[in-house]
């Protein structure tokens, strides 16, 4: 009877995933008693070891961070995007932002490891939760956001004043952009993303209060999300006076054209398209006031002589 | 007069009949929908301007007349021109294939010629005019692969076709996802749009290339009609009957593959248009492929005409890719033809 014996197998199989499911409860990474607790930006109450040596970050903004608090000793691993500082490339990675490997994490022996795509990798946070590893979420949606976000890095890996003294040197760049540009008249602006199809920056994202601040005014800045796909001809019919292109960093030569739609538009033609370095504008980290200078400078030149 | 002329006689009136019918309705189609969008544009200049075929603005900005030129009317003659063939190529297999569930999306054929576009474009960083060389080298490789599979020993049942469509699809999916990952991030997300079907990135270099193929091969497979009539009735009984069969099939593959890959290559895999399009042709004006295959082009251009205003404007001025509006209309209508049949 080959179905009753596989049938006792499966049984047997079932019975032994149990037990070993009982007897797998996660051993403590941690050293010593958990002492303290942190609200991230998902709302999560994350619990810390008190000394954090060993952290995983999962984006290039977060790593950017780490590393301009002086936290990069404690970095065991990255993604593949994480190119900046230089020094970054030679921590160990664990796959990209969105399928990072669970076992190379684990084997790293993170205590805490940092995300900012949450939604997307919440299957993985509860695997990493199972193994007592702290899974701590940034997610800023403008530049008070980023400043919270080092802040958050700098406590967690014991590196508070480093990261108040950056976030002071950091808000006193960006005041000077804003006093610069307080006197000139905004800029109506669209900000391209990617051309084919046609994404842009939303009422969501950290880049339109960048732009705000650099003296322009988004003309997709009520739309909602971060990163919303656009209508073509919508984007014609706002009649930017700047277009905006990130490009030329991780992006290389992509989107370093203008989408078709808007080639004859007059922010082209009067050539007010400007390329500013992706990398200063889609990781918000220390580099977006690098983006802020650059975007304020290119749109209001006058205010910077 | 002999019975069967007075027959092919009352034919060609119906099928001339119903196309020109076909045809009013997607001028109007094309007209309407051009009314529609996420900016509003005045009706009575827009149609002034139609009708002078841009040649006067009529009134309207600058700004109006390039969203009405330059990005709202190509993208509906493109609408019309993947419809039509996706359409097409429907008929076309269901016919030579004897099948009335054979469509190019769940045989995994749109999907073959995706695997081809998005080589080309990851491997060999192809432009508009050697995308859809790709595409249909893909289709076609898919056609056939499905074609093989489905040929058992008792010869290819409907089911056994099915199967190997599903086989076809989910292998091809798994080479997406790996092609995929070998991507750079920044481009994952506009081929995840473009992979459920999309018409946003309609550049003026695509539509005379997708124009092209989708009328030539709706002409093409209507003048092979008659074979396909006979082919429904079985190889045999065809080849008895003086047709041709392994030029009609190769005809047949080849000219839907090429549909396919053309249209997949502008615009991704829009599902579900060459099955319910086709059946509802089949419904109201009968089997015979003389006149469903013609109405078949001319019905999809229609639907997917107006499923890509739909996309356009449900959450303007945010988009939807067009794949989700036809699978949604498409999948409950099939269920409601099934039960019917």
């Amino acid at each position: 009877m080959l179905s009753r014996t596989s049938l006792k197998l499966l049984f047997a199989f079932a019975l032994l995933l149990t037990i070993t499911a009982c007897r797998s409860v996660p051993k403590s990474t941690l050293d010593g008693p958990v002492t303290r607790t942190l609200t991230d930006d998902a709302g999560r109450r994350v619990s810390l070891p008190f000394k954090v040596d060993r952290v995983i970050s999962l984006a290039p903004n977060l790593t950017e961070i780490v590393f301009a608090v002086g936290g990069g000793a404690q970095l065991v691993g990255r993604t593949s995007y994480c190119d900046f500082p230089p020094e970054a490339k030679s921590v160990a990675e664990v796959s990209d932002t969105l399928h990072p490997s669970l076992e190379r994490v684990i084997a790293l022996k993170p205590q805490v490891v940092l995300i900012s795509t949450a939604s997307q990798l919440e299957v993985f946070t509860q695997q990493l939760q199972n193994q007592n590893i702290a899974v701590f979420v940034t997610d800023p949606h403008d530049l008070d956001g980023v400043f919270r976000s080092i802040e958050q890095v700098g406590e967690i890996l014991g590196k508070k004043e480093q990261a108040a003294t950056l976030v002071q040197t950091l808000r006193r760049r960006v005041n000077a952009v804003e006093q610069a540009v307080k006197q000139e008249q905004p800029v109506r602006v669209f900000y391209q993303l990617s051309a084919e199809p046609l994404y842009t920056a939303g009422r969501g994202s950290f880049v339109t209060d960048l732009m705000r601040r650099a003296g322009a005014i988004s003309v997709t800045a009520d739309l909602p999300g971060d990163w919303p796909k656009y209508s073509s001809e919508s984007a014609l019919a706002a009649r930017p006076d700047a277009i905006i292109l990130p490009t030329g960093g991780s992006m290389g030569s992509g989107n370093s054209a203008v989408t078709e739609a808007l080639r004859q538009s007059p922010a082209a033609l009067q050539g007010r398209v400007y390329k500013i370095n992706d990398d200063h504008l889609v990781r918000p980290g220390p580099r977006a006031i690098d983006g802020l200078e650059e975007m304020a400078r290119a749109l209001h030149p006058d205010a910077f002589k | 007069m002999s019975a069967p002329a007075r027959q092919n006689r009352v034919t060609l009136r119906k099928t001339v009949i119903s196309c020109v019918l076909l045809a009013v309705t997607l001028l109007l189609a094309v007209v309407l929908m051009s009314l529609v969008g996420s900016e509003p544009l005045p009706v009575r200049a827009s149609l002034c301007a139609l009708a002078s075929f841009g040649s006067t603005t009529c009134g309207l900005t600058p700004d109006q007349f390039d969203i009405l030129f330059q990005i709202r009317l190509p993208r509906i003659l493109l609408a019309a021109a993947v419809g039509g063939s996706l359409a097409t190529a429907g008929a076309g297999y269901q016919a030579l294939l004897r099948n009335p569930l054979a469509e190019p999306y769940l045989l995994g054929i749109s999907n073959g010629a995706a695997v081809g576009t998005m080589i080309a474009l990851v491997f060999f960083g192809a432009n508009e005019w050697t995308r859809p060389l790709f595409a249909f080298t893909g289709a076609l490789l898919a056609t056939l692969a499905v074609y093989r599979l489905a040929r058992g020993r008792a010869g290819a049942t409907p089911e056994r076709l099915i199967l190997a469509g599903v086989i076809v699809t989910t292998f091809l999916s798994s080479v997406i996802v790996f092609v995929t990952t070998l991507m750079d991030a920044t481009r994952i997300r506009s081929f995840t749009f473009w992979l459920l079907g999309d018409l946003s990135g309609t550049t003026k270099t695509m539509l005379p290339v997708a124009i092209t193929i989708a009328v030539a091969g709706a002409l093409t497979l209507t003048l092979n009609a008659r074979s396909l009539n006979l082919l429904m009735l079985g190889e045999r009984d065809a080849f008895d009957l003086g047709v041709e069969v392994g030029r009609v099939r190769i005809v047949v593959f080849l000219v839907a593959s090429l549909l396919v890959g053309s249209s997949v290559a502008a615009s991704g895999s829009v599902g579900y248009v060459g099955l319910v399009v086709p059946h509802l042709a089949r419904l109201s004006l009968g089997s015979d492929n003389r006149i469903s295959i013609p109405a078949a082009a001319l019905g999809g251009a229609v639907f997917v005409i107006v499923a890509d205003t739909l996309a356009r404007t449900v959450i303007a001025p945010r988009e939807l890719p067009v794949g989700a509006i036809t699978a949604l209309i498409g999948a409950p209508l099939f269920i409601y033809l099934l039960k019917r049949a």
